[in-house]
């Protein structure tokens, strides 16, 4: 038989995690990135990863629990069972993460350190100091590069992914990439390719993310025909520093280890912050969640910031900022559990935060929507999904592996084109609306470790144990190749000829493209202004094909790549807006002002978006969310209204977990 | 909650994130440019007008779409090398102003606080160029190689948890683990010079960071089993040796890991390896 | 690894370790006997040596030191194993990797980085200051030494101070030259000694922190600034030595420690006139 090989896209958490588990089942791979993996963007994830683990056990904590929580902290929007069985899997996950040498916080009896993290009254989060996502991907790149002295596994870094080649099944057996120093554009055979390619925040220009994330090899696998599933999902972090490059994030864990969110209860109260005393503080997310407090979901915390500075006028100095405040805490205590964001906050703002309160905005963060996967059931089946999951009391299912998907099933987190799989953000799965702190960098992995053992089986027994891709004829490759190179032709032959203007300026085009999309499809969404979006990226598209590049380099030109990939996010920002438009609901993040409930009649429901390549924009669906396990209930962590001053949601025994 | 957020038709308002402070000054950049390996390279001046909270990598921008120099001559924008932009990934490190950093975290406040100020760009000199301030770092990460920078698992079924860890072992190795490859102690090195043909790496000196990351695995339980490999590795030509103990490596990480320790460390170790293996006839 | 390629390969670290060591022992320990020894010209005052008192007694303590030394049995081949092959074997490898190096002291303005710096620069002007010592003063190659004078170690002092004044009289142009080289190769081989013990504690693991490194540092800059005391005491002793007392002195020993013997009459004095010669003859 031919050698079988594996292409993975993308070296974060979710490509290196399935570069591992695919290489131990014995197969070859050849890993792409934009950068050198371990530059990833999954280093920038700080707070933590969440498990159940012995202590919360023992306060009543467990996997079911953790799964119930992170489908309740979705708002109902993710299929249930790949979730009970990522939080199954948490447990180990840590386990042999451990194992790899990931330096998590310690105890003073050396067992491995536990924080409070968002959604969660338990603590249930592990981390290394406030820099986790780096020190997880270290611990795979490490192991991934001892595969590569093996000669089990092949980078190619600094590479793009520009295409799928698909056959006319459609199935996939390769990928067309192109070396972003040498410009080479090349065909790659692949038996099975892993789109591990993380979120999309640069379509929104200034995110957390990094400046890889911008969504186009999602785009590039919509447009070949994938499914793009809840693209109007995009999580807004309540905590992030305003910067001229980029929002730089602050961890949820500077919450879950005690910080408090707070604003003067005077208007334009210009008093610094250590000057006004504990009475005048206006402590808003805890006077209105007095259970959760600061850690409440994401999205909900994004909005109440939102209200309180764009609403009630009530930010600091009348500004869009609020200030998230640790100076109640010992410096030293911080610093060993916070040092990472301690030193970004102290880098890139000038002050310390251990001496003076943080000043924090929300800011564009993950992509809960992503490629739509498919998945085997597992053998858990309750004759008619649960109501919520009390605290302490028998979990509705154990922890068997398998509870929640077949494990090795080939199809898990397949797309809706054989062959071609998607890992980690990019994936849709798992986090429904609103993904809670600490879950992605669980996600990712577990996609990696346990559907990698999916693709290992699909080539093992699927089509390309009988038609390897080595088979396929050279002329689809060459093919996909030709449509790659007529695409960067067409856009290369740009730079000459001409004067430049802002009207056909890739990087103005751009950034009139992140200003648009914050604008108007982040925290609060209404119809019109959708529609207005909708137009501008319309325009923008337009103004796209006419643009002029500033660099006839043939040798590392990077103005090339980037408006090649300018085009691919316009592309999804469309989708993004639609799929906006059409959800007249409010769910998880997506708030709609006109439509400000959630409607589970109407839209208990995926978004389902197939590229049209007749108007090239989203053709829309909307499919039933697999949700046979828990039952859909009222979101609302315990929130005290006016009418209702004493309502708490909460049973007795989870307190004693906090 | 929900009903409490009013909408706001005005789009300006209902955004997530700031707009960047206005630019109330114009500072000049000159940036040293190569058109590839092997090529000429030149110097090119830029007139930026910077706000607060300005830094490197948001000038670059700026010029990226607006490349044109401080003579009016329209130019390519500049090719660089960037990812986080938060100082975790280690991409965007180049010489600001004759010292090695990132450019992400070089405040423009800070390096050049007075209207007109100049800053000046290089690109890295221990690592072969690939264009303008872009070097390929390749030989950084060949070193983790050359020292096994792993810990050799079983695999990845579910085996029970790590070893058992102190709190203080924990502090140190997550210090040393959060070095993000970026080769500031390298290029700072007087001992470590560039390699432009892959065959020299496994001889040329392997600089500060790997002789850290080999401590790192050798502390940690599972990872200690190759500490012979590691030794034996650093041993050779341009291993712990070739270190001068000019200590610049110390002074300019970015992370402040304490490499010159790491060296003490590695050093102490050669030197028990190195006895330890001629009396048992290794 | 290319361990296995040639002797210098296979035997990198060995090597690397011997070069450290020989400079520790014997080269830092002779030096420090060296220094204390020459020194006496000037402690030696405060001493007293069989009746005579200040600078006699000075001169009379070093002539009994020279003689002491000089009685040693197998006083050559201690010489060349234990002096000139370590120093021969400690500066062709200290040059051979001095040379792998390129200092960045204008752009890395550290303190330890100025250090690696001199410390390669101390070590090429000293290994030339103590070709030039040894040459002069052991071999005879007197050609090299303005005035010419021979030294001798029955007139240990004496013929000292002409070697470096350039004649029995008094300073003479060139001879100011020598005293200035010695004066500064001196300095600087007890700033290599002190440095190269402080970075070898690193080398060897001896100092493994921060703090360590700091505290020994301290140590080495009391034993450098100890040495240097020496050293400067020296050269100047020897550089202000009356000459006709030192050589009264000198001669008066030999009539109290040896029977005269005709030739020890005749040497010096051939001396002397060889100086006048070159001094009227220039």
């Amino acid at each position: 038989m031919a050698q079988q090989r594996v292409i993975v896209v993308g070296g974060g958490l979710a490509g290196l995690a399935a570069c591992i588990r695919i290489a131990e089942a014995g197969h070859t791979i050849d890993l792409f990135s934009l950068v050198p993996v371990k530059r990833s963007h999954s280093v920038c994830a700080q707070g933590g990863i969440n498990a159940c683990n012995e202590v919360a056990r023992q306060q009543g904590y467990s996997e079911y629990e953790h799964f119930d929580e992170t489908i309740y902290g979705g708002d109902f929007l993710a299929d249930q069972h790949p979730v009970l069985e990522m939080a199954n899997w948490a447990p180990k996950i840590i386990d042999l993460l451990d194992r790899m040498g990931v330096p998590f916080n310690r105890s003073a009896e050396g067992f491995r350190d536990l924080r409070l993290f968002g959604g969660s009254l338990f603590k249930r989060t592990h981390f290394s100091g406030a820099t986790t996502g780096q020190q997880l991907i270290y611990a795979l790149d490490e192991q991934v590069r001892k595969l590569e002295a093996e000669g089990k596994v092949t980078k190619y870094e600094s590479w793009e992914f520009l295409a799928p080649v698909l056959t006319d099944e459609p199935r996939c057996v390769g990928i067309v990439a192109q070396d972003l120093r040498t410009m080479q554009t090349r065909a790659f055979r692949g038996d099975a390719v892993v789109m591990a390619t993380g979120g999309a925040g640069m379509v929104f220009g200034k995110s957390t993310n990094s400046v890889i994330c911008t969504g186009a090899a999602l785009s590039r696998c919509y447009q070949a025909g994938v499914a793009y599933a809840n693209p109007e999902m995009t999580q807004v972090h309540p905590t992030a520093i305003p910067g001229a490059d980029k929002l730089r994030l602050m961890s949820e864990s500077a919450r879950g280890e005690g910080g408090r969110i707070w604003v003067p209860r005077k208007q334009g109260d210009t008093r610094p912050a250590t000057q006004i005393p504990e009475a005048e503080r206006l402590y808003f997310l805890e006077e209105k969640y007095p259970d959760y407090g600061n850690i409440v979901p994401r999205d909900i915390a994004t909005r109440e910031i939102f209200d309180i500075c764009v609403n009630q006028g009530m930010g600091i100095n009348g500004e869009n900022q609020v200030y998230l405040d640790l100076t109640h805490m010992d410096p030293d205590y911080l610093t060993s559990k916070l040092g990472g964001i301690m030193e970004i906050y102290e880098k890139f703002v000038g002050d310390d935060p251990r001496h003076e309160p943080m000043k924090i905005f929300p800011g564009v963060h993950y992509s809960m929507g992503g490629l739509w996967t498919q998945y085997v059931r597992g053998n858990y089946a309750p004759s008619e999904p649960q109501p919520a999951h009390v605290s302490g009391t028998t979990p509705a299912c154990d922890t068997e592996v398998g509870r929640g998907m077949l494990l090795g099933a080939p199809t898990n987190m397949m797309t809706n084109i054989e062959g071609l799989y998607a890992f980690g953000e990019v994936n849709f799965a798992f986090h429904g609306a609103n993904r809670l702190g600490a879950n992605a960098l669980l996600s990712c992995i577990f996609d990696g470790l346990f559907s990698g053992v999916s693709v290992a089986n699909y080539l093992d027994n699927g089509t390309p144990s009988t038609a390897p891709a080595e088979s396929i004829s050279a002329g689809v490759f060459e093919q996909a190749v030709a449509a790659e190179d007529a695409k960067l032709k067409a856009i290369f032959e740009t730079a000459t000829g001409g004067e430049a203007s802002d009207e056909t300026n890739p990087y103005i085009i751009g950034r009139e493209m992140g200003e648009e999309m914050t604008a108007a499809a982040t925290v609060v969404r209404e119809e019109a202004r959708l529609e207005q979006c909708r137009g501008k990226i319309a325009e923008l598209r337009d103004r796209c094909t006419r643009l002029k590049l500033a660099d006839g380099a043939t040798w590392t030109n990077q103005a090339l790549s980037y408006a090649r990939s300018l085009g691919d996010m316009l592309v999804i920002a469309e989708a993004m807006v639609s799929g906006a438009v059409l959800r007249q609901e409010s769910r998880g993040a997506h708030y709609r002002s006109d439509y400000p409930d959630r409607d589970d009649e109407r839209f208990y429901k995926h978004t389902y978006a197939m590229f049209d390549h007749g108007t090239g924009n989203a053709r829309i669906e909307h499919i039933p969310v697999q949700a046979d396990l828990v039952a859909p209930r009222a979101r609302t962590y315990g929130e005290v209204t006016e009418d209702d001053e004493n309502e708490t949601t909460t049973p007795e025994t989870a307190s004693a977990g906090a | 909650m929900t009903a409490s957020t009013a909408a706001t038709a005005n789009g300006t308002t209902s955004s997530a994130g700031n707009a960047p402070a206005q630019a109330d000054r114009t500072i000049n950049f000159r940036i040293k440019r190569c058109d590839g390996p092997g090529k000429p390279s030149r110097w090119e001046t830029f007139a930026v007008p910077v706000g607060r909270g300005a830094n490197v990598i948001s000038c670059l921008q700026q010029i990226a779409a607006r490349p044109v120099t401080t003579e009016g001559t329209r130019t390519t924008p500049v090719v660089w090398d960037a990812n986080c932009l938060e100082e975790v990934c280690g991409a965007c490190t180049m010489v600001i102003n004759g010292k090695v950093r990132q450019s992400c975290s070089a405040l423009i406040d800070t390096i050049a606080p007075r209207e007109g100020d100049t800053v000046s760009l290089e690109p890295m000199t221990k690592f072969p160029i690939i264009r303008d301030l872009w070097v390929d770092r390749a030989r950084i990460f060949d070193n983790l190689k050359r020292v096994k920078a792993w810990v050799p698992i079983d695999g990845t079924y579910a085996l029970g948890p790590g070893p058992r860890e102190s709190a203080d072992s924990q502090t140190t190795r997550y210090i040393l683990s959060t070095c993000m490859t970026c080769g500031c102690c390298m290029e700072a090195c007087p001992q470590f010079l560039i390699a432009e043909n892959e065959h020299e790496w496994e001889t040329a000196f392997i600089g500060a960071q790997a002789i850290s990351q080999a401590r790192l695995f050798n502390m940690h339980g599972t990872g200690k089993q190759l500490k012979g490999d590691r030794l034996d590795a650093l041993m050779g030509p341009g291993g712990i040796t070739d270190c001068g103990n000019a200590q610049n490596c110390v002074q300019v990480c970015p992370k402040e890991i304490p490499l010159t320790e790491s060296i003490g460390v590695i050093g102490r170790a050669a030197t028990v390896h190195a006895i330890a293996s001629w009396f048992s006839g290794r | 690894m290319a361990d296995t390629d040639g002797f210098l390969e296979r035997h990198h670290f060995l090597l690397r370790r011997l070069h450290s060591l020989t400079g520790i022992a014997p080269i830092s320990l002779f030096l420090m006997f060296h220094l204390t020894t020459n020194a006496s010209i000037v402690w030696g005052r405060l001493a007293g040596h069989d009746g005579l008192t200040g600078a006699d007694a000075a001169v009379g303590t070093f002539q009994h030191e020279v003689n002491f030394i000089h009685s040693m049995p197998m006083l050559l081949l201690i010489e060349i194993f234990g002096l000139w092959l370590p120093i021969g074997f400690h500066a062709v490898l200290g040059v051979a990797y001095a040379l792998g190096g390129k200092n960045n002291t204008t752009q890395y303005a550290y303190q330890a980085n100025r250090r690696y710096a001199l410390q390669r620069l101390s070590g090429y002007f000293g290994f030339l200051f103590i070709f030039y010592h040894v040459a002069t003063l052991r071999w005879g190659w007197t050609f090299l030494v303005p005035g010419g004078t021979q030294w001798t170690g029955e007139h240990a002092a004496s013929t000292m101070a002409a070697a470096i004044r350039g004649s029995a009289e008094g300073f003479t142009a060139a001879g100011m030259i020598v005293a200035i080289f010695y004066m500064v190769g001196v300095s600087l081989l007890v700033f290599h000694l002190a440095n190269g013990l402080w970075t070898s504690a690193i080398t060897w693991g001896l100092t493994t922190t921060e703090q360590a490194q700091k505290r020994w540092g301290h140590v080495c800059t009391a034993i450098g600034a100890g040495l240097m005391l020496a050293a400067w005491s020296s050269v100047i002793g020897f550089a202000t030595l009356d000459y006709d007392a030192a050589r009264a002195v000198e001669l008066g020993l030999q009539g109290a420690e040896h029977a005269p013997e005709p030739a020890s009459e005749v040497m010096p004095g051939m001396a002397a006139k060889e100086i006048d010669e070159t001094e009227t003859g220039g």
